[in-house]
């Protein structure tokens, strides 16, 4: 199935040299002596990327066979991060290079959407929002509760985020996962 | 500087190629219907009145355009139109430059010709690349290359590389066009002497230093014609009323057209 310039709209998923995209931006230029364009920014589903392409009005792209499923992250072997579809039970796998920021808030059955292209999961995005417990920071100093400066933590999944200055070792923060920033004690 | 009204309703469609006219039915006496042409430009018609003697002259009017697309585009709009005898296009870029500042649009004013622009934003040698190179440049770009005009690659190009960097620019001015993109505009040599305004990436207006003789008007619209023609639009023939009006030439001159509302959009940001 195929897309022309003219049904283009945000959100929608198309095949761009061999790859599975996303659109993020499209607009039509009209110069006033010339033919009508589509200036299009797209996201690279499978590197991340975004780029940009200008198309003649009337030109079409191959419809994306993609899907966002809400998943459930099982374990990790190691090699192999393992999801399972809630509904169907159907079980699938990525492997480390696809995770991207994923690696970093992801713990056993956390909630996440596996992104699948043809039925093979190529991404995965974390809830906005994880709560995670704080495995390593230096002691606050007593009394400071304005968290003025702020101060390094190690999460359990690794993860590095500034914490105020009262949070200490054990405690479980929540973390917003698209800016990788500490927003409050959970 | 004259004020001017001119018809709206015309007996010819433009042969811009890619501008189209909205056609209108119009019933005449004894029930006689015929087919009229809302303007898309008053352009010819103030072109008419120069011809005439008439110095220089200005409009502000709605014009009509179908087929039109995009945020800012619409199939009516105000449209400035002025014309000015014995000017460049130098001096008319300089009289608009007054005029927004005027409107109080005072930001310093960015003035390159279109191959400066191609090199400030690309390395491509805009004036010196034949249709062959362009399409090399498209390809590497993986846009597609099947125009067989130059101009509409020129413009693919241009729209690709080099409008979005104008975006942070807030009032410039492109001029000397290739000689393929002259539309209505004198040509010297390579370039033509057309001219554009763009106010933070959106093109504003549109100017020449004007053709003069009625036989290159003519070889112009023919070529528009013909394209019209290759590209199976609509309308395929030419005002020879005008023409005939234009017979004894017109004097050297400079005019502009200005976008009404993308104008006073640009000012109230």
């Amino acid at each position: 199935m195929n897309y022309s310039t003219s049904q283009f709209k945000n959100g929608m998923k198309l095949m761009l040299d061999g790859n599975p995209c996303s659109i993020v931006n499209n607009e039509i230029v009209k110069p006033g002596k010339g033919q009508a364009f589509n200036r299009v920014k797209f996201k690279d589903l499978i590197t991340g990327k975004t780029l940009e392409k200008t198309f003649k009005s009337g030109e079409s792209l191959e419809a994306a066979d993609v899907m966002e499923l809400e998943m459930q992250y099982l374990y990790s072997d190691g090699e192999k991060w393992h999801f399972m579809d809630p509904v169907s039970f159907e079980q699938f796998d990525l492997g480390k290079e696809s995770m991207g920021t994923a690696l970093s808030y992801l713990v056993e059955q956390d909630k996440c959407i596996v992104t699948l292209w043809n039925n093979n999961p190529i991404s995965v995005t974390p809830p906005n929002h994880v709560i995670l417990e704080v495995t390593d920071t230096d002691p606050g100093l007593k009394g400071d509760t304005a968290g003025t400066g702020g101060k390094p933590a190690t999460l359990n999944t690794g993860v590095v985020v500034q914490v105020p200055l009262f949070v200490s070792i054990g405690d479980k923060v929540k973390v917003d996962t698209r800016t990788n920033e500490y927003s409050g004690r959970a | 500087m004259t004020e001017v009204v001119t018809p709206t309703l015309l007996n010819a469609p433009t042969t811009d190629v890619y501008i189209d006219s909205i056609e209108v039915s119009v019933n005449q006496a004894l029930s006689k219907s015929s087919q009229l042409y809302l303007h898309t430009s008053p352009e010819l018609e103030m072109k008419r009145l120069l011809s005439k003697g008439s110095g220089d002259i200005f409009q502000i009017c709605q014009v009509f355009r179908d087929n039109e697309q995009g945020r800012i585009n619409s199939n009516e709009f105000t449209m400035l139109e002025f014309y000015r005898v014995d000017f460049t296009m130098h001096q008319l870029m300089d009289e608009i430059a007054e005029l927004l500042a005027a409107l109080g649009k005072n930001e310093p004013i960015k003035k390159m010709s279109y191959a400066e622009v191609f090199f400030e934003y690309s390395d491509i040698d805009i004036l010196n690349s034949d249709i062959n190179d362009l399409k090399t440049i498209l390809n590497s770009l993986d846009l597609n290359s099947d125009d067989e005009w130059i101009e509409d690659i020129q413009m693919h190009l241009f729209v690709h590389l080099i409008e979005p960097k104008l975006k942070e620019i807030p009032l410039c001015f492109i001029y000397d066009f290739p000689k393929d993109q002259a539309a209505l505009a004198e040509i010297h040599g390579p370039v033509a002497h057309r001219f554009e305004m763009y106010i933070n990436g959106t093109e504003i207006a549109n100017g020449y230093q004007e053709i003069q003789s009625a036989q290159e008007y003519r070889d112009r619209f023919n070529e528009e014609l013909n394209k019209r023609k290759a590209l199976s639009k609509p309308f395929e023939f030419l005002d020879n009323s005008f023409l005939k009006d234009l017979e004894g030439g017109l004097p050297y001159c400079s005019g502009v057209a200005i976008g009404i509302e993308r104008l006073y959009s640009s000012l109230s940001l």
